[in-house]
């Protein structure tokens, strides 16, 4: 038994004794739920002949029809249920669950309830049922749905998102330091030269404070010292020193500056390269549209992280090591008192931080939510007014800004008790060091000028302290930042080009559809078994309800996505076997939502064809009926859309994108809903452009308004996934079917708005 | 059962046919399903049952349909009906909006931007990965708590006053 569930071998055994043997089964699949909705196990399995459902024993598991409130079952508890009188195995889609249900002569039965995450399997296992129940052979390939293994092969766990083949465990944070590092590579020697003046710089600020104590109090202002009253000279080293510190710190920050800009500017044009390169499906999956407005702010924080955050961890590093050692050579018995309190410190900026980022990020986020409140008041204003809401808004306004006010004042408080106790903590080293080696001095076995270099010392050592107890949290989350970039970069697109493609150019624009079943989330197909032809030139008109399906068949001509089952075929070739350059160059697209790129009207036109001459624009132009308005734009051909405002109606956005399908000069055309936002006059004018437009090409057009399609040499009618209906306008109309009630109502909708229909 | 080519008026179209529990009988199929009869000759082998406000009003102005999803008509409120029809629509209406009500977290921690969930809810003990909470932990109202998964099963918090304080402090981070 290939694929889906293992059933444990005590399930194996019940359905041994119930009559299955274990090589009989053909599929066996898990649910989740138990049969009283609670959280549980349930077992179905599929021979040649039988459904069997084993229902684990558990508190609440009891077989649905029997009912009441007996006592929970202490073994399983076996169903068979023959094949023979099986009508139909199905899964059925509810809110946050589904159901398995089996026609059962004539009466549906509901099987089994399982939660979404086990949708995917119990799809399959229905339509393996299925294929059992009819006879028909059953295949490695039914044991899948074309979607990809959910399982990372490194570790075996299940991936958190099923579409996106990333699996986090196996993406260490280590692994993804160094990989982020080898954006690196190229700045080596930048690198090197920032790491050498690193530690130059923290040398350098680790001899000021010997000099500004042990030799400016020993050896210059005590008498006898070796320096005695050389004061200006002293000072004078004390000056070079901090300014050669200051150049060496410049320095670095310059060359630390420039490489991190550098690098983060690539990594932020690979991920677009990289987005461009993926599929449709990436861009319509509800998870990533948060991910993809972060990835820009990602890239920023990977900025700050290594501009600011890397350089100062091997700084503080450095300081901290220096530090330690330089007071243990002036005084190993001072120095081990005075780092008494150090451990103690780090435990509380430990302990005490992370709450102190959790109440930040609250603040962040209640303002985030109070700026929203705000846009939202703003930009609705027409209608707040409209409806005289301006009360509610404030009020609205004044809940949102209680709740900030609420955490800044929390936030408030806590800052200032935290920070006047870790000052405490800070300072008790200092004191150890007055008392201790005050009176050390006294006795004499410890210098004034040793004194004062370790309290410099000691002043040094917290903030480098404090930086190390956040730099893991700022590292994990540039890892986050980090991860969400790679995630971009290394999805595979699922709709690929096969290796050593059919390459078709010219083609000649047939279509053929052939048994296509598609669905853009498991088990909820949109397209059914839809079978069409279309010839080379032919114009076809899809009609349907909206969400029937219709602009989804156009996805998969185009190939944005792949269909689960069945084939797309163009001049008699698979749509996946063809080089997608030539299939998209000769596939052209006029959409309801036009969409206009920031340029001139004559660089949109020339979209498709950047190449193209200002005669061909023009002509383009005119073909659209778009040629007299841009005339009279003050700027023509060349106006800059966008630029001063919406200065395009709807209508003339249309025309101009038309343009560019007719300059773009496709074999295939899709006209999707091109004139449905549009007033009956721009529709005369953008008909005949279109009619000029379909000449010659293989036409696809989708039309809410059925009069728009007269022109179709055949219907296709679309009903919840499914071809219902297939013929000219007069065959249509005789059937008097789907087609004919459509009709009927568009006339008796025209009729209600008093145009005739 | 009904005919597409009838002629619709706008009132057809706006006017509610709220079911009476005097005619409405709704009873239990074999398979484990709802049947619905009303007066003498309508009856429908199988409808199925929609919440028009799940959150707010769990009990009221539910929509009845057919199994191609056509509208038969609405129960303003579940409890004009008698005990064992409660009962009964109730149970569908718990089947169709699963949505367990998390009872106490025990932790929540996140990894990458997922976030992974283990709770007890009132259908036992459960785990679940959430991305992007910002999006998929929902505050219905300021104490009421939705949370989708990754695999779109949904998770409710009525109240989260009646929370643990650990288990609130979880929560509190999210927002």
């Amino acid at each position: 038994m290939k694929g889906l569930d293992t059933p444990p071998r005590s399930i194996i055994d019940v359905l041994q004794r119930a009559g299955a043997n274990e090589s009989d089964l053909i599929a066996v699949v898990a649910g989740d739920l138990d049969a009283g909705g609670r959280y549980g196990e349930v077992w179905i399995a599929l021979t040649a002949s039988d459904l069997f459902v084993v229902w684990s024993p558990g508190t609440g598991s009891r077989p649905p029809e029997k009912g009441g409130s007996q006592a929970c079952p202490r073994e399983e508890q076996v169903e068979r249920i023959p094949l023979a009188g099986v009508d139909e195995v199905t899964t059925e889609h509810l809110v946050g669950n589904g159901f398995l249900v089996a026609t059962v002569r004539g009466e549906a039965r509901r099987l089994c309830q399982f939660t979404n995450s086990r949708a995917r399997a119990f799809g399959i296992f229905a339509r393996i049922a299925e294929k059992v129940r009819k006879g028909e052979e059953v295949r490695e390939e039914d044991y899948t749905d074309g979607r990809p293994e959910p399982f990372c092969p490194r570790c075996g766990r299940l991936y958190p998102n099923p579409d996106r083949a990333i699996c986090p465990h196996c993406m260490d944070r280590r692994a993804l330091t160094w990989r982020v590092l080898s954006f690196f590579g190229e700045y080596k020697a930048h690198v090197a030269a920032v790491i050498v003046l690193m530690i130059i710089g923290s040398l350098l600020s680790l001899i000021s404070p010997y000099i500004n104590g042990r030799i400016l109090f020993d050896e210059v202002l005590t008498p006898g010292g070796r320096y005695e009253g050389r004061i200006l000279e002293v000072i004078l080293v004390m000056a070079a020193f901090s300014l050669a510190s200051i150049g060496v710190s410049i320095l670095h920050a310059r060359i630390n500056a420039h490489v991190t800009a550098h690098v983060v500017a690539g990594v932020k044009a690979r991920v677009f390269a990289a987005l461009q390169r993926l599929s449709m499906g990436f861009f319509t999956n509800k998870q990533t549209g948060g991910l993809m407005t972060r990835v820009h702010s990602d890239a920023s924080h990977l900025q700050y992280f290594f501009h600011d955050g890397v350089p100062y961890f091997i700084v503080n590093l450095l300081q901290i090591i220096g530090i330690i050692i330089a007071m243990l050579l002036l005084s190993w018995r001072l120095a081990l008192l005075v780092l008494i309190p150090v451990p103690l410190i780090v435990l509380v900026l430990k302990k005490a931080f992370p709450r102190l980022w959790r109440l930040f990020t609250r603040r962040w986020r209640a303002t985030r939510g109070l700026n929203a409140t705000i846009n939202d008041a703003l930009t609705g204003i027409r209608v707040v007014k409209a409806f005289g809401k301006e009360r509610e808004e404030i009020q609205r306004f004044s809940r949102r800004n209680e709740i900030v006010y609420g955490v800044s004042l929390q936030t408030g408080y806590y800052t200032s008790t935290l920070f006047p106790m870790v000052g405490l903590l800070m300072q008790a080293g200092g004191l150890i060091v007055w008392s201790f080696g005050g009176w050390q001095a006294l006795e004499g076995s410890l210098s004034f000028g040793t004194l004062m270099t370790f309290v410099y010392y000691l002043g040094m050592l917290y903030g480098p302290l404090e930086f190390m107890t956040h730099i893991v949290d700022w590292w994990t989350s540039a890892m986050n930042s980090a991860h969400r970039i790679f995630e971009i970069l290394d999805t595979v697109p699922q709709v690929a080009e096969r290796p050593d493609p059919v390459r078709l150019r010219p083609m000649r624009g047939e279509i053929e559809l052939s048994d296509v079943t598609f669905e853009y989330e498991p088990n909820r197909p949109v397209l059914k078994n839809v079978s069409f032809h279309v010839k080379p030139g032919e114009m076809i008109g899809l009609v349907g309800h909206s969400g029937a399906g219709k602009s989804t068949i156009t996805n998969v001509i185009c190939r944005f996505y792949d269909v689960q089952r069945g084939a797309v075929k163009i001049d008699g070739v698979d749509v996946r076997d063809l080089a997608i350059a030539d299939l998209r160059a000769q596939i052209g697209i006029v959409p309801q939502e036009t969409f206009l790129f920031r340029g001139t009207i004559a660089e949109n036109i020339a979209y498709g064809r950047p190449d193209a001459t200002m005669e061909e624009i023009i002509r383009a132009a005119k073909a659209a009926n778009a040629h007299d308005f841009i005339i009279k734009l003050p700027d023509g051909y060349e106006t800059v859309i966008g630029a001063h405002g919406q200065d395009l109606s709807g209508g003339e956005k249309q025309r101009i994108s038309i343009a560019r399908a007719i300059l773009h000069n496709p074999r295939i055309l899709i006209l999707d809903e091109a004139t449905a936002s549009l007033d009956t006059e721009t529709e005369r004018q953008i008909q005949e452009a279109l009619k000029r437009l379909v000449q010659g090409r293989t036409t696809i057009a989708i039309a809410h308004r059925l009069s728009t399609l007269r022109d179709a040499d055949r219907l296709i009618v679309i009903e919840k996934g499914e071809v219902v209906e297939m013929g000219t306008h007069e065959e249509l109309e005789a059937l008097q079917g789907v087609y004919y009630r459509l009709r009927e109502k568009q006339k008796e909708a025209l009729a209600i708005r008093g145009i005739a229909g | 059962m009904q005919d597409e080519t009838k002629n619709h008026g706008l009132s057809d179209y706006v006017d509610i046919r709220y079911l009476d529990p005097a005619t409405a009988r709704f009873s239990e199929t074999p398979g484990g399903f709802v049947r619905l009869t009303i007066g003498e000759g309508e009856t429908y082998p199988r409808v199925a049952l929609y919440r028009a406000f799940p959150f707010s009003y769990p009990d009221q102005y539910i929509s009845v349909r057919d199994m191609d999803g056509n509208e038969i008509g609405m129960i303003k409120d579940l409890r004009a009906f008698d005990e064992a029809t409660v009962r009964l629509l109730e149970r569908e209406l718990e089947r169709r909006y699963f949505t367990p009500v998390i009872r106490r977290i025990e932790s929540v921690k996140e990894e990458f931007g997922y976030w992974y969930w283990t709770v007890e809810t009132d259908a036992g003990p459960r785990r679940f990965t959430v991305r992007e909470v910002q999006h998929n932990v929902v505050r219905l109202s300021p104490e009421h708590v939705l949370i989708i998964d990754l695999d779109g099963n949904r998770y409710e918090i009525p109240d989260t006053g009646q929370l643990d304080p650990r288990s609130r402090r979880y929560l509190e981070d999210l927002f």
